[in-house]
């Protein structure tokens, strides 16, 4: 586009409006900054020569104090700064310390206490930019300590006051998938008082937890623990469950998001069906159940197991041969509906809370392990459905070559994950559910069983584990250490049983035979993943896990504000902690759903209208879709949603007729920085 | 973790399997008795059985249609199993050939209607036995075996022996016949694939297929192979069944026989307890 066809547009010459601009604003009076030096102890003071710094400040432009201070950071620290700026009338506050990731939103509450507007404040980072990192050249680390404080000062005589936006809330909440880390979250948010959706993909909630047989270490039985919370989720008057749904989209911002889900079809009314099983008996058809991991089945129209929540049953017209059996038996109540479609529906949520969960790694993919090739070689997940009494045995451990009970059973640690060629993390829980596994094995059947763990390292840190490790020994396991590589497990054909080889660290190899083996499969990323990082805007690492806002002190927070993690899906975690995630996710998305307007930071893009020509490019180049032209008053012009923006500056940088502005970033302050850091190499 | 699942195929038999850890379902086609006819693709439910045209070299005798079973589409309900007219599929659950469709009566099964009068079957038991195209027939000591599953039910044996010896009825009818027309010239494929003898035979000068209905079971192997669109026509009309209330079974005998075949056969059904009611609400006895 050509400039002159944009200037076309303009309704005032550009100048003119420029000069409108500058008028509008009061003749600013000499500013008064006032410099903080902290020496952190000595993280900053035993490389920086503070006093140098303190007195080179004195001399800047606008400042009017200068105080060197232990730990501005404390309590007693910010009293004095408080104290200070009241006493010497001081309107700018510069604190040179360390990152304003870390403190700035401390300083900026210490000097709003003065009655000064928190945007007046302004850090110079001199630990991580200069004592940090220069250690070994005092000299110089003081000479780039004195220049960025030089910066923070000229910049802070520019600062202008802002006043934070407000945002409506929705004190609506989804949380996406049912396992126990959502559950949770559901529970606690919901009994606060917000109303929760919960979108569940399968057709019950419950997750992995309500698969397993029991709990590590206590071996309490896993679903009579979740059994009640699953119940406690399907009456609870604030929470809605949307199983068999997908996301589809999320729009909006913290405080105001609009998701569309679609509910996939079950074939049966939810409100009519009582889940009586009646349609059940009649169905003649049965397909392998994944609740099962495939190693029993269940009948065309079910629920997958019998604590399912909700209940109504579902149709797998994948199997489905349409006999209309069930229509006869299910008679009056009528719930099955043959012609259901995919229903789309639309939530207002204030904050999102994603608790997708895991998925389990396909061992076929490793030749060495047999799986898939030797009947008698299972995955975790499948002994855990053959040693439950609810299970497609009937808590019965055979083999799958012949039905017989195995005399001797080894257990293979660390398949798929501590591999780099696989999966390089731990998958964290597999230690421990499979001395649960040998622990219930050797309880069970005493001395009828030869139990043997292969391990390379036993992980058994957290309350009551390694005590629970100590009972697997006692219990006359046998563990065997050895190396991850050179593992192999091999079949005898005749017998269909198993020799499992490998070899210590110092290289001796050992091996036992066995008559059935189970595999300690990765616990991976959820398959779905991918999708869903891309429908929120929430990144994912390497491994594929959700990236949380800050791994230390914020793991629940994403990057995206109002969308929160819990559970698995950050990253793997056994029970106890998933359930403290989901707790921390609900506190954190209550703090936003419990106010009525959401504060966010006044840094966000500013669309001068008498400048702008509605070009388009700021919408092109914003990253967050914050920036849309629209018409106004017979004009296109770019407007800037409050909500999504997030102060990056893209769109003010790429805007040919320069009307888009960042708030304290903008031309005239930056150039206030540039301008004080040539000031050395001029002087040089 | 995945499904484990089995498919063979060999020159005897195709096999598809489900492995489960307490249960195997086993889906296994014994491809000698199996004449590549149209029933079973037709009256899938899920579309699992696609029936291929076999190439033939020129000379040769034409092949069969070859039957396909798709192991991400079959349920092992055991449907084809139960229409198969020669037997040649059979669905089993651990062994057990235990069918859940019928025992849950959301399918029927066919009615092979044989009546054998032993007395009246020829001395020579080869002779007996000879009767049967498809070898079905055994006889030892007077006594005679007819191997029911495989039976497509063609008469052709209530023809070959002594009057009175077998009275079979069909259990598939319906209405075959090739136009002369369109019939090419020499071509004598759906005469080499028919399994049933005497169904199809060459016009007096050797040159065109002729059909004889009396014998023909109708079911399409002769019309999946031939290779002119218009030469052979095939319609079923009736399907001898036991009595079933199903959707399954209404869509199989739509697809088996047509729309309005089927809706004959529920207005039947209709009219049939329209009256059970009228008389069990008057107190009459059955006539």
């Amino acid at each position: 586009m050509s400039k002159r066809v944009i200037q076309k547009k303009l309704p005032m010459p550009r100048k003119a409006a420029k000069t409108a601009m500058k008028k509008a604003k009061p003749k600013a009076t000499k500013p008064r900054v006032g410099v903080f030096v902290c020496q952190c102890g000595q993280n900053i003071a035993s490389v920086i020569n503070v006093d140098e710094l303190a007195e080179y400040a004195k001399g800047l432009p606008n400042v009017a104090f200068v105080e060197q201070m232990g730990y501005p950071c404390s309590a007693q620290g910010q009293e004095e700064i408080v104290a200070t700026i009241r006493k010497n009338k001081l309107d700018r506050v510069v604190v040179a310390g360390c990152s304003p990731r870390l403190y700035e939103p401390t300083f900026q509450s210490c000097v709003s206490k003065a009655d000064l507007n928190p945007w007046l404040f302004e850090m110079a980072n001199i630990r991580e930019f200069a004592s940090y990192c220069h250690r070994n050249h005092p000299k110089e680390a003081t000479e780039k300590a004195k220049d960025t404080v030089r910066m923070a000062v000229a910049k802070a005589s520019v600062l202008e006051p802002l006043k934070p936006v407000e945002l409506p809330v929705t004190k609506k909440v989804m949380v996406i998938g049912g396992g126990i880390a959502g559950i949770n979250a559901a529970l606690d948010l919901a009994d606060m008082g917000f109303k929760v959706y919960m979108v569940e993909k399968t057709e019950t909630i419950g997750g992995y937890m309500a698969l397993l047989d029991k709990t590590f270490p206590t071996l309490d039985c896993s679903i009579c623990i979740e059994g009640p919370k699953m119940v406690d989720v399907g009456r609870h008057p604030n929470i809605e469950i949307i199983s068999l749904a997908d996301v589809l989209k999320v729009d909006g911002y913290v405080g105001n998001f609009k998701v569309k889900v679609r509910k996939n079809p079950r074939y049966v009314i939810a409100a009519s069906c009582t889940g009586c099983g009646e349609c059940r008996e009649a169905c003649p058809i049965e397909y392998p159940n994944y609740a099962d991991m495939y190693l029993g089945v269940r009948k065309a129209i079910s629920p997958p197991f019998g604590q399912a929540v909700p209940l109504t049953h579902t149709i797998n017209k994948d199997y489905c041969i349409e006999c209309y059996k069930c229509v006869d038996a299910c008679g009056a109540r009528q719930a099955i509906n043959f012609d259901q479609k995919p229903e789309e529906v639309d939530l207002d949520v204030g904050a999102i809370v994603v608790a997708i969960g895991y998925d389990m790694y396909d061992p076929r993919d490793l030749e060495w392990t047999g799986y898939g090739k030797f009947a008698n070689v299972f995955a975790a997940l499948e002994f855990e459905r053959l040693i439950l009494a609810a299970g497609p045995t009937g808590g019965k451990v055979i083999r799958a070559s012949d039905g017989e009970k195995p005399h001797s059973v080894a257990f293979i640690q660390c398949v798929g994950s501590r591999d780099i060629s696989r999966y390089e993390y731990c998958s964290s829980f597999c230690c421990m559910y499979t001395l649960k596994h040998a622990v219930m094995l050797r309880e069970k059947y005493r001395d009828a069983i030869e139990v043997y763990v292969f391990y390379n390292d036993m992980r058994s840190n957290f309350k009551g584990y390694e005590e629970f490790f100590n009972r697997a020994q006692n219990s006359g396991v046998k563990f065997i250490r050895t190396k991850l590589e050179n593992r192999r497990v091999t079949e005898d054909s005749k017998t269909n049983n198993l020799t499992v080889c490998g070899e210590t660290e110092d290289g001796r190899s050992v091996k036992a035979d066995v008559e059935m083996v189970v595999l300690a499969n990765a616990a991976i990323p959820q398959a779905t993943s991918p999708k869903l990082s891309k429908i929120l805007g929430v990144e994912l690492n390497k491994d594929g896990f959700f990236v949380e806002c800050q791994p230390k002190i914020r793991p629940a927070d994403t990057g995206v504000p109002g969308i929160f993690l819990a559970g698995a899906c950050q990253g793997l975690k056994d029970i106890p902690y998933s359930v403290a995630h989901g707790s921390a996710a609900a506190a954190q998305a209550a703090a936003i759903l419990s106010k009525d307007a959401w504060l966010v930071e006044p840094l966000i893009a500013k669309v001068n209208e008498d400048l702008c020509s509605g070009c388009g490019i700021c919408e092109t180049a914003c990253p967050y879709h914050a920036v849309v032209v629209e018409k106004k008053d017979n004009r296109e012009l770019a407007k800037v949603t409050e909500g999504l923006c997030r102060g990056c500056g893209v769109c003010s940088s790429a805007c040919p007729m320069d009307a888009i502005a960042m708030p304290n970033y903008s031309d005239r302050q930056i150039a206030a920085q540039v301008k004080a850091v040539m000031a050395r190499s001029e002087a040089a | 973790m995945p499904l484990k699942t089995i498919k063979k195929d060999t020159a005897d038999t195709l096999t598809l399997e489900w492995v489960l850890h307490v249960q195997n379902y086993r889906l296994s086609l014994d491809k000698n008795r199996c004449a590549g006819c149209q029933i079973c693709g037709l009256a899938c439910p899920k579309e699992a059985i696609k029936a291929q045209k076999q190439l033939t070299a020129t000379g040769e005798r034409a092949q069969k249609a070859r039957i396909d079973v798709d192991l991400a589409k079959c349920n092992f309900c055991g449907i084809c199993d139960v229409l198969c007219p020669y037997g040649a599929i059979r669905v089993t659950v651990d062994g057990k050939h235990i069918l859940s469709v019928v025992e849950k009566e959301s399918f029927p099964q066919l009615v092979r209607d044989v009546e054998v009068n032993a007395a009246k079957f020829p001395g020579n038991p080869r002779q007996g036995e000879e009767a049967c195209p498809l070898g079905l027939i055994t006889v030892s000591d007077g006594k005679v075996d007819v191997s029911l599953d495989h039976c497509p039910c063609c008469r052709v044996c209530e023809f070959k022996l002594p009057k009175g010896a077998i009275k079979v009825r069909k259990f598939l009818d319906g209405k075959m016949s090739i136009h002369e027309r369109e019939c090419p010239e020499g071509c004598k494929i759906c005469l080499d694939v028919c399994p049933v003898t005497d169904a199809l035979h060459l016009s007096a000068d050797g040159k065109k297929v002729q059909a004889n209905e009396v014998f023909c079971v109708y079911c399409g192997a002769c019309r999946l192979v031939c290779p002119v669109e218009e030469a052979l026509e095939l319609k079923r009309t009736r399907v001898s069944h036991t009595p079933v209330r199903s959707g399954a079974w209404n869509k199989a005998l739509e697809r088996l026989t047509s729309s309005l075949e089927m809706t004959k056969e529920l207005k039947t059904k209709g009219s049939l307890r329209a009256a059970e009611a009228v008389r069990s609400r008057l107190g009459l006895k059955e006539d």
